[in-house]
């Protein structure tokens, strides 16, 4: 199983994984936390204490690009093997996530879920029809 | 033009940099002066990727208070970040002529003193503020541009004096 962290601001990776739950059922093997009060060095260093201990590597869910979930994401999982760090989490994502985690490596898994956070965004024009 | 922004940040390039005052302002440029970061391939790598609106330097503190006065008479706009008063006031006695910083994030590290927020202070920082009031240069808290900026001297007693 791909091991997953949720770094996101304030108390969005809790939420994220609460709202998961209720469509997925109960969730096991996810990890959460937030950049909330913490500088960049502590923020890295709480990643890297959740991160170090993965054999094969991981996800590491980030928010947006460029945030400090982000950069120190790819800062903390720098020196720890074969760890992808995907940004834009969102919940089509996650629970795609969970529903594959058993079933590719960490890179083609990451791939997949670029493509299906890509896809899981769509306009509608209800009025035009 | 150039210089719209002088920040003490000790995540340097972040959310609030870009989005809050980087979609604000549009800085064409930004110039993080960190030694650690400047030290650092990798690092300068990551923060040039960060902000893919603007050109992002990555100077020591040297570097940044040489080009100091070029850069403020570059075309164009810039921010510039350093990640603690202490790298304020290096900056300033090296040269630059700095007339403000807006301090935007200090978080809490054992042995620092909650001012706001996002600003935590211990007596080395307190020891720089004091330093750079006294050359004159402006200190003001603000964590975004939708916060009202206000002095460090009214938020910090002891440097009501200073």
């Amino acid at each position: 199983m791909v091991p997953a962290l949720l770094v996101m601001h304030a108390d969005l990776s809790a939420a994220l994984l609460r709202a998961a739950a209720q469509v997925y059922g109960e969730v096991q093997g996810v990890a959460t936390m937030s950049n909330e009060g913490l500088s960049k060095e502590a923020l890295e260093a709480e990643i890297e204490d959740r991160v170090e201990g993965w054999r094969e590597g991981g996800l590491v869910f980030t928010d947006f690009f460029g945030g400090s979930c982000h950069l120190c994401g790819l800062r903390a999982a720098r020196e720890h093997g074969d760890i992808v760090v995907v940004s834009g989490l969102n919940l089509p994502i996650l629970l795609d996530y969970l529903h594959n985690r058993d079933k590719f490596g960490v890179r083609e898994l990451a791939e997949r879920l670029q493509k299906k956070g890509q896809d899981s965004i769509r306009l509608q024009f209800p009025s035009a029809a | 033009m150039s210089w719209i922004l002088h920040r003490v940040d000790d995540r340097l390039i972040h959310g609030q940099v870009l989005i809050a005052w980087g979609q604000r302002l549009n800085p064409r440029r930004i110039v993080v002066a960190d030694d650690a970061s400047a030290a650092d391939s990798w690092e300068r790598e990551l923060l040039q990727s960060a902000a893919p609106d603007s050109e992002v330097s990555v100077w020591t503190i040297a570097q940044a208070a040489a080009g100091y006065a070029a850069e403020a008479a570059a075309p164009g706009t810039a921010f510039l970040l350093v990640r603690n008063l202490q790298s304020a006031l290096a900056l300033v006695e090296a040269g630059a002529a700095i007339p403000s910083f807006t301090l935007g994030g200090l978080h809490y590290a054992p042995g620092k003193i909650k001012v706001n927020e996002y600003l935590y202070l211990d007596e080395r920082d307190r020891a720089a503020a004091r330093s750079l009031l006294a050359r004159g240069v402006a200190l003001l808290a603000q964590d975004v541009p939708a916060s009202r900026p206000l002095p460090l001297r009214e938020l910090v007693p002891e440097l009501a004096a200073s």
